[in-house]
């Protein structure tokens, strides 16, 4: 599937304001380069993204919030809330709590964390496109 | 599948194919970037893994 430079292929996306567009991606992995039209990356992201955030929560892996008094626990937050839709959604679902004493639990967690974390760095891939750092 | 080694490759799988999307550009160029990735992460762990026995717990 060929993508297209932004530059020659103008979206409706070009024309959203960049925090909405990264607000958009930041919510549902992949979106930001779909609405860019850039699909087949936007499949791939969502796909890679999604199978790590499941895989984590079936392993017992906690998404993470801030805990007063441990500096660490912010930047896991970071990273957890990272998720955007599926982390409210797998919280209101009252998934993703962490069962401490299960032995993949730090497995779960290392798969929630990269999975914040790869969509968080879709943000600045976003920006770079949308910039014109970056023309597929 | 909760053996440590099939968790690892899992991992590193999903960590490839993202960055051969997300830095390259063209099947070829991505190919080749994933079995990079992908090699670096799973030779690097075993190699990691074998240099920590030398220094068990105590």
């Amino acid at each position: 599937m060929a993508e297209q430079p932004a530059t020659t292929d103008p979206t409706p996306a070009s024309r959203l304001p960049l925090s909405l567009l990264l607000a958009l991606a930041w919510l549902v992995p992949g979106l930001g380069h779909l609405l860019l039209g850039r699909r087949l990356r936007a499949a791939v992201f969502f796909v890679v993204i999604g199978i790590a955030f499941v895989v984590g929560l079936l392993l017992q892996g906690e998404l993470i919030l801030p805990t007063a008094g441990d500096p660490l626990s912010y930047l896991a937050a970071i990273a957890s809330i990272g998720n955007g839709t599926l982390f409210f959604v797998a919280k209101y679902l009252g998934l993703g709590q962490g069962v401490v004493t299960a032995v993949s639990y730090e497995y779960g967690n290392t798969f929630l964390l990269t999975a914040g974390m790869m969509n968080l760095l879709l943000l600045l891939d976003i920006h770079d496109i949308v910039d014109g750092r970056k023309e597929w | 599948m909760a053996d440590h080694l099939s968790l690892m490759t899992l991992h590193a799988l999903l960590v490839a194919v993202y960055f051969s999307f997300l830095w390259k550009h063209g099947r070829r160029e991505r190919w080749l970037y994933f079995w990079k990735v992908f090699g670096a992460l799973m030779v690097g762990a075993v190699a990691l893994g074998w240099l920590m026995y030398s220094f068990p717990r105590t």
